[in-house]
């Protein structure tokens, strides 16, 4: 028998299209400091960011069904880990007030550095710290919902709650976090004493960026990713093939929030301060709206979305400063008539090209 | 005989209402055993009872001669027990290919889901459970496009991919033409050479072609057991599908 008739071999056409399509979007990015001015490529710095904080949520979102609000708070978790390690790195004459510890902390009468800060000043511990925080933060929060079997819409309550709690948390804790302020005035990146000039941290965050990608696509094209798009569809089912669901669900809200993690720690240096406004829940809600636009379960989808919407953005906020509306009014369009998203019903497209419709036996759907 | 799967007195309560009265019931290794009984007789509740679908307020189940009474329904699935479920419950956005894949026998760990290739041997497998079921064209096919009888099929190759000992059954020839019924009855023969098959049925003709024994429920309660002829001339029988001449018609 054709072995191309057998299982998914037919499907992962497209993807190998869309790889080439990858391949030469990642090559021109890479040249594209040359080209462009430095506004430019510090702002696809932080586009290229906010696209794989969008692909992380995608991994939870498309292919597993959970709907977080949650994730801008796994970004500034790791942005916060990043920006003390360069808030204590600030040389003694650019400090304002000369001595180690952070100007908000002498403002609000701290005298020492608290012991749990300390260790962030060493990069190691900080680079750690950026994964490890968001990623035990949401693997402590997934151990008790997805074992105590909350599903739905109420995983998505508790992650609106969780964003609104740690805001405040924040706020509340002045001395410890700048309060509403966050951390400001940070230095500029230096690694083990090497300083990274803008284009350098731009091609540090294209590879990271590129790595999420194509690591995400790696792992949903692998058994894995399929048992994720049947948890999505159906958790219960599965459970009696022997699968246990909810440490698939930890697994993968674990990993996700510390690629979230990641690209908040590198966020930091391009942004020079964080602060709680990426852990509210307007945040959390840009990165759905990327991801809903892109197309869940596309992961490119969600990337090309935050750098679109991005670039949307900046320039509409030259003509008003309501780009949000127009952002609200692409959300609305999409919601509407594309709810596949760009990307998503793109691929619908070429599918059906590849796939004539076949003769078959007239169509039931139970659902 | 030494029982695969012995059920002792089991009760299930949904919100004050017993859906189950203490039900016993033994099955032999590599048994056909088929329930029958009008609706809400208790049928599917049993089978969800045993898989740890539904809480067990009472009694006990035992697997191999151990207590399997509400674990976790993966635990059950994992030590060999396979379900297949009234309405096709099938993946209807993946592949008929994939939904066997997921089903394969095989560790179920995450690491080993990330890392595990589609191998000959495994790709083999499914193709020979494809075979089996009639759907071996349709591999790449998206499960949604299938029809009724042909999803059936899928939700029975699922089970016979997980290669369980014991295999439930619940109304496997729902929705299936009279053809389409009595290759299911062939297929499920062909499982019993080394499965234990405890089916859920309402075609008689379909029960006569596969059964050893019967056994009929009512009410929560187990009514008669026996063959196809002695449940047939069951007075008792006879009595709860009132206003019916033979239980032919028992559907």
């Amino acid at each position: 028998m054709a072995q191309s008739t057998i299982g998914i071999a037919t499907r992962s056409r497209t993807p190998t299209r869309l790889g080439i399509v990858t391949a030469i979007s990642f090559l021109v990015m890479v040249i594209l400091p040359f080209v462009v001015g430095e506004f430019q490529v510090s702002l696809l710095s932080k586009l290229l960011l906010f696209g794989a904080l969008a692909i992380s949520l995608d991994l939870v979102w498309g292919f597993t069904g959970i709907l977080s609000f949650a994730h801008g708070v796994f970004f500034t978790l790791g942005g916060y880990a990043m920006a003390y390690y360069l808030k204590l790195n600030l040389s003694a004459e650019n400090n304002t007030y000369g001595g180690s510890l952070p100007d908000f902390m002498v403002w609000n009468g701290l005298t020492e550095l608290p012991w749990f800060i300390a260790p962030l000043k060493y990069f190691p511990i900080a680079a750690i710290a950026m994964v490890l925080i968001p990623a035990a933060f949401a693997f402590l929060i997934g151990w008790f919902i997805f074992r105590s079997k909350v599903s739905g819409v109420y995983i998505t309550i508790i992650t609106l709650a969780i964003s609104s709690a740690l805001t405040t948390f924040f706020i509340s804790q002045q001395a410890y976090t700048g309060g509403t302020n966050g951390i400001t005035d940070v230095s500029k990146l230096s690694i083990f004493g090497i300083n990274i000039p803008p284009n350098g941290l731009y091609w540090i965050i294209l590879l990271f960026t590129t790595f999420v990608l194509v690591g995400s696509w790696w792992l949903t094209q692998s058994n894995f990713g399929l048992i994720l798009r049947s948890i999505k569809e159906n958790e219960n089912r599965i459970s009696y093939l022997g699968y246990d669901v909810a440490s698939f669900k930890i697994f993968i809200w674990t990993l996700s929030a510390g690629i979230a993690g990641i690209a908040g720690g590198l966020f930091v240096p391009l942004n020079r301060f964080i602060s709680p406004v990426y852990l509210a829940v307007a945040f959390g809600t840009q990165v759905v709206i990327w991801v809903a636009i892109g197309g869940r379960g596309t992961l490119i989808g969600p990337l090309v979305a935050a750098i679109l919407l991005g670039q949307i953005q900046n320039s509409a906020e030259r003509v008003t400063q309501d780009w949000q509306l127009v952002v609200g009014v692409l959300l609305l369009i999409v919601v509407l008539f594309i709810p596949d998203g760009l990307v998503g019903t793109v691929q619908k497209l070429f599918m059906k090209k590849q796939q004539p419709a076949s003769t078959k036996q007239p169509v039931i759907d139970h659902n | 005989m030494e029982s695969i799967l012995s059920v002792k007195n089991l009760q299930v309560v949904f919100s004050g209402f017993k859906a189950l009265k203490g039900v016993d019931l033994e099955v032999g290794d590599r048994e056909i055993v088929t329930i029958i009984g009008p609706n809400g007789a208790g049928k599917s509740t049993l089978l969800d009872a045993i898989v740890s679908k539904s809480p067990v307020a009472a009694g006990n189940v035992y697997f191999q001669g151990k207590d399997i009474t509400n674990k976790n329904p993966y635990d059950i699935a994992r030590m060999g027990i396979g379900r297949k479920f009234q309405n096709p419950n099938v993946y209807n956005e993946l592949t008929v290919f994939e939904n066997i894949l997921l089903a394969l026998k095989g560790t179920h760990g995450i690491l080993n889901s990330i890392t595990t290739k589609l191998t000959k041997t495994k790709k083999d497998k499914i193709i020979d459970v494809l075979d089996r079921i009639g759907l071996l064209g349709d591999a790449a096919t998206i499960v949604s496009s299938l029809s009724h009888g042909q999803k059936q099929w899928v939700e029975i190759g699922m089970v016979i991919a997980q290669d369980p000992s014991v295999v439930l059954l619940d109304e496997p020839t729902a929705g299936m033409t009279p053809e389409e019924t009595h290759a299911t009855g062939e297929i499920i023969k062909t499982l019993a050479r080394n499965h234990t098959v405890v089916a859920i049925e309402h075609d008689m003709d379909f029960v006569k072609q596969i059964a050893e024994r019967i056994i009929v429920l009512h009410q929560g309660a187990k009514l008669a057991e026996g063959s196809v002829d002695e449940i047939q001339s069951n007075p008792k029988v006879i009595e709860v599908y009132l206003g019916r001449e033979k239980i032919n018609d028992a559907a």
